[in-house]
């Protein structure tokens, strides 16, 4: 009862209340009563709570974390080190991220104290940059080393692409006035429309998850083996 | 010839590394001025602020970080530069975990100035006449994607209760107006990865609020589908798409052009660097295909 049918309940519950709340939401049925009726005001709790359930989420990617790369140092596992150096960064960060929340018993006091300034500012932000910059370096070698037209999809590709890239250049178009126009009719057209059915299907499959899960066929999440 | 192009498909990619790098620094310090062709999604951002009232309020919403910046930051310093010379007036929030809050402050105080709210320093010094709590503010980062969005429908001031420098939303006029979405005239989200889709098929799909994406060049086709479908009113796709706003913008309001020609990045120079290493990428693909095939018909051959 406890480990599965409450918790199937439950979820039944807090899933439907937010579908119903957004069509009781009708103008109509708030005529009487503008700030909300029982369905709508339940479903706005539901909706801080999710707020806060998220921020938690948070701790139990940190505590995860912890337990995986506690792990990998313990068995001396592949790049051990880094994962010394990784837990070091997030104990640190985090120390001096809450130290004067605690110092000033004031929890919306995280951002104030200098030296977790000074990590944000002159290592995280720096390093999050250069991350991203080396990706100029590899997309470069990569393009000139592996997109090659190997067979048509591949040519198709490549011909996309350096429709796209020769659309935008200043040099080019400079030379050949009537690509930009093409370019965007690649995007907006061909492009918008490839898009727009990889978005629908992305949709409907997620509401048909969330129905499967709603209605208690899709028990996973619970630790529940098929057919439990 | 065909030695030629074996050499070049040879070649040590340490050469293409070192031409990228300085194909990315020469034209920072050396600006180009490159032309930019103007797209529809582009100017529809540019129209839509020149068109509103002055008083009318914009959310701005920081939903990237520090890896995405070159993108994003012109992005969003033209936007408020805009807005504020337009006498709109700009309520700023972040919803990106990975220095969404970071990117905010520093790329308004890079718009208004050095402004320092707790210890009273509250006028713009780039806006004189401009002030934090009237003309423009930022309520700081807060965590939960869609269910915050979802929750500032019902209530802005519950998912905000302080702005960013802890003083409560109420005690400033312009926070203190914007309860709902139905106070703002649009939102402009500048966007990395996927925060920028939940501000269409969410607040503009649930509120009816209209939505502007200023959204990396990598996630730009798929926002196109958004802009087409009338979810988004406009759309500054990339580097390519701050730079063009940022040219629409200084040929309107040469006091902007001014500052930012004294940044030391800028989307125009951003531009530069990023169509000299499409060139060399483009050139480089041309080379390696040209070099494959020339290379498959003498396997043939033989």
């Amino acid at each position: 009862m406890f480990k599965k049918r409450l918790p199937l309940l439950l979820t039944f519950i807090a899933g439907m209340l937010p579908i119903f709340s957004f069509f009781f939401r009708a103008p109509a049925l708030l005529e009487d009563d503008p700030t909300g009726n029982g369905v709508v005001q339940v479903s706005d709790t539901f909706e801080q709570w999710m707020v806060i359930l998220a921020a938690g989420a948070l701790l139990l990617g940190v505590v995860n974390v912890f337990q995986v790369n506690l792990k990998k140092i313990s068995n001396r596992g592949k790049g051990w080190p880094y994962a010394v150096v990784f837990l070091t960064a997030l104990i640190v960060t985090a120390v001096f991220g809450l130290w004067d929340a605690f110092a000033r018993a004031d929890i919306t006091a995280w951002y104030a104290h200098a030296a977790y300034q000074w990590i944000v500012e002159a290592g995280f932000k720096p390093l999050q940059a250069t991350m991203f910059s080396l990706l100029a370096f590899y997309v470069a070698s990569a393009a000139f080393r592996a997109f090659r037209v190997r067979n048509v999809e591949a040519g198709i590709l490549l011909a996309a692409a350096l429709l796209i890239m020769l659309g935008v250049n200043p040099y080019v178009v400079r030379a050949l006035p009537f690509l930009p126009d093409l370019t965007q009719w690649t995007l907006n057209i061909p492009n918008a429309a490839a898009q727009r059915g990889i978005i629908i299907g992305a949709a409907l499959g997620a509401a048909s998850m969330a129905l499967r899960i709603l209605i208690g066929i899709e028990r996973s999440y619970l630790g529940l083996q098929k057919g439990e | 010839m065909t030695d030629l192009f074996q050499r070049l498909m040879n070649m040590d990619k340490r050469w293409l590394y070192l031409l990228v790098g300085l194909a990315a620094v020469i034209p920072i310090l050396l600006p180009l001025n490159l032309p930019v062709n103007v797209a529809q999604s582009v100017q529809d951002l540019y129209d839509r602020v020149e068109s509103l009232p002055a008083g009318s309020i914009v959310l701005v919403s920081f939903d990237y970080g520090p890896s995405t910046g070159p993108e994003n930051d012109p992005m969003a310093d033209t936007f408020i530069r805009h807005c504020l010379a337009r006498d709109l007036k700009v309520i700023c929030i972040a919803l990106y975990p990975l220095g969404g809050v970071t990117e905010g402050l520093e790329e308004l105080r890079r718009a208004v100035g050095p402004i320092d709210p707790p210890n009273g320093v509250l006028e713009s010094s780039s806006f004189p006449g401009k002030f934090y709590g009237k003309d423009f503010v930022y309520l700081g980062y807060k965590d939960g994607g869609q269910a915050t969005m979802r929750q500032m429908g019902e209530n802005v001031h519950t998912v905000f209760p302080q702005e960013y420098f802890q003083a409560p939303v109420t005690q400033y006029e312009l926070s203190n107006q914007v309860q709902g979405y139905g106070d703002v005239t649009f939102v402009m989200s500048l966007a990395t990865g996927i925060i920028g889709e939940w501000w269409a098929n969410l607040v503009n799909a649930q509120y009816g609020t209209p939505v502007a994406v200023g959204c990396t060049a990598v996630s730009a086709p798929k926002y196109f589908a958004y802009y087409k479908a009338g979810q988004m009113f406009a759309l500054l796709p990339g580097l390519k798409g701050a730079a063009e706003y940022e040219y629409l913008v200084e040929q309107q309001h040469p006091r902007i052009a001014e500052a930012t020609a004294a940044d030391v990045y800028n989307a125009g120079k951003g531009w530069d660097v990023q169509s000299i290493v499409y060139s060399i990428i483009t050139l480089f693909i041309i080379i390696g295909n040209v070099g494959f095939l020339v290379e498959r018909r003498q396997q043939l051959r033989r």
